[in-house]
């Protein structure tokens, strides 16, 4: 069971300028309790806090209050390896990229062994990447797709208790999607694992048993996708079109 | 004959657990230790008897050649003239290195300047690794020249390797490409404590269709400096590009100089450089892997030097 409880992150208002800027509130007085096993996804508007919340329970960004508790313990206070080697794991919107660092690099680390065997067996798991991507540096030449998908083999090869995946389809052909799904739900399935996924597309939207809509840094609603949907198709509804300039110019300010 | 500090010397610059097979020529403290030819490969001696000539017969295939050298003598500084003649046709793997085994407070320092000809067809590929040993004060110095004369369709690839203990590098290096002809450089240097290491780099691309390809990967840890310059001169259609990438890990301070010089109106070249520290999103990927911070550190070092 992960635990947030009224947690908060705010940063110093980058636009506000001045030697003392005023305080900006990113992810406001969260609290929400995610189920041992359960499938969350997380969706909301861009600049919502959706990637900010998760950074904030792998420790990637730290906590202005508020307590986060694994299975009973808290974690707070705890540096990134830590929550990693407690169990969890964080797959990154954006994932960096190396020098000279290959994915055989990050997949033993991530798996602790260098077993060629056991290294092939995850990739077999995860399925979506080849056996040949094991000597590839994870460096800039990379596609967006390549990346992601290396991305995914190395948080399922940890055997996470809690694995956050954050917009995992960016970049990912279409044809790979529906597996990547179904990937996830067979790890929550096989190893119980607490899946929370942040995305916009609907197949990730539809696979999760409850959906967090996050707006303006807090939990705008916690339940089924079917309930979501008003507030959902509300968003996108375009609220510039006293800008827009229809069709023939492309460009659009939302 | 050899030693324990020569077969860790040994290990460390050319991986070898002893003699090794096939053609040698292992120098030590100024002297020749060991030479063996091959059917194909001979090493002489030169005329002025300051280093050897290395001459590899054309279309020898899949064979090696070490010249290791070691130095273990307090105040001693060894300077060698070697040349390499690498026949038309031929695919051989030179392995060089300079390992310092320093007990005492005198300097010690090595200067290998060597020349290779590579004739028309010819493949080599050129390991060179310089270390650093022992517990003395007295400074290790190491100053390589090298200088490659590509003829057409010659093709090399060059690991130039000094990972720690060398107190003061300075290496020269220089190629002359025929046409067709493709050059790897790959140059990795780890610094630390107040040591020094320049590079000097000037590669012309004479021959239509030549290429060439210049790596520096450079980590700098402590008080260390760090100075990479760089010229690339096209003078025929041709493919040219530099790669130069520090990282600064404490207080080092670094000079990135990279230059292209286009001579032709087809020349094609391009380079890119960057100096800083590791890579936050670097650091944050390897500790959501469970890694500690050394540890991730360490890790990103390896893979970049590697």
């Amino acid at each position: 069971m992960l635990e947030l409880q009224n947690v908060k992150f705010d940063v110093p208002d980058a636009d506000a300028g001045g030697e003392n800027p005023p305080r900006k509130t990113i992810v406001n007085d969260v609290s929400f309790t995610f189920k041992t096993g359960g499938f969350y996804a997380i969706t909301g508007p861009n600049g919502s806090g959706k990637t900010s919340l998760a950074k904030l329970i792998m420790g990637i960004n730290p906590l202005t209050s508020g307590k986060i508790v694994l299975n009973g313990k808290d974690i707070s206070h705890l540096p990134i390896h830590e929550r990693s080697n407690s169990g969890i794991v964080y797959g990154f919107q954006h994932p960096a990229r190396f020098k000279g660092t290959t994915f055989r690099d990050l997949l033993s680390i991530a798996a602790g062994t260098d077993d060629e065997d056991r290294l092939a067996r995850i990739i077999a798991r995860v399925g979506v990447c080849s056996l040949d991507f094991l000597d590839k540096p994870v460096d800039s030449k990379l596609s967006g797709g390549e990346i992601k998908k290396i991305e995914l083999a190395t948080v399922i090869a940890r055997n996470p208790k809690v694995a956050i995946y954050d917009e995992p389809d960016t970049g990912i052909d279409l044809w790979t999607i529906g597996p990547m799904v179904d990937l996830l739900k067979r790890e929550q399935k096989e190893n119980n694992t607490t899946t929370i996924v942040v995305s916009h597309n609907r197949a990730f939207l539809e696979a999760a048993e409850t959906l967090l809509l996050i707006r303006n840094g807090k939990i705008a609603y916690a339940g089924e996708l079917e309930g979501a949907m008003p507030m959902l198709e509300d968003l996108s509804v375009c609220t510039f079109s006293n800008t827009c300039e229809g069709e023939n110019d492309v460009r659009c300010y939302r | 004959m050899l030693d324990a500090t020569d077969k860790k010397i040994l290990k460390e610059v050319a991986e070898l657990e002893g003699i090794p097979k096939g053609a040698y020529n292992i120098r030590k403290n100024g002297k020749l230790l060991g030479r063996e030819v091959s059917a194909n490969i001979n090493i002489a001696t030169n005329e002025k008897g300051d280093g050897i000539v290395i001459d590899i017969k054309p279309g020898t295939r899949n064979e090696s050649v070490h010249i290791p050298v070691i130095l273990s003598q307090a105040g001693l500084h060894d300077t060698v003239y070697n040349t390499f003649i690498i026949g038309e046709d031929a695919d051989v793997t030179i392995i060089a290195g300079c390992g310092i085994h320093c007990g005492g407070k005198e300097s010690e320092g090595h200067s290998g300047i060597h020349e290779f000809q590579i004739k028309k067809g010819a493949r080599v590929r050129y390991v060179e690794k310089h270390v650093a040993i022992g517990e003395g004060t007295g400074r290790r110095i190491l100053n390589p020249t090298t200088k490659v004369f590509m003829e057409a369709d010659a093709y090399a690839e060059m690991e130039l390797t000094q990972l720690g203990g060398v107190d003061e590098a300075r290496r020269v290096n220089e190629a002359v490409l025929g046409a067709g002809a493709a050059l790897l450089m790959t140059e990795r240097v780890m610094t630390e404590k107040d040591q020094m290491a320049e590079s000097k780099n000037d590669i012309v691309l004479a021959g239509t269709d030549s290429k060439a390809n210049v790596i520096s990967r450079s980590v700098l840890k402590n008080n260390s400096v760090q100075d990479f310059y760089v010229n690339l001169t096209a003078k025929a259609k041709c493919y040219g590009h530099i790669e130069c990438d520090a990282i600064i890990m404490d207080n080092g301070r670094n000079q990135t100089v990279p230059a292209l010089r286009a001579l032709h109106p087809d020349a094609e070249m391009t380079h890119e450089a960057s100096i800083g520290k590791i890579a936050n999103d670097q650091l944050m990927k390897l500790m959501s892997l469970g890694l500690d911070y050394d540890a991730a550190v360490n890790r990103i070092i390896q893979g970049f030097l590697r």
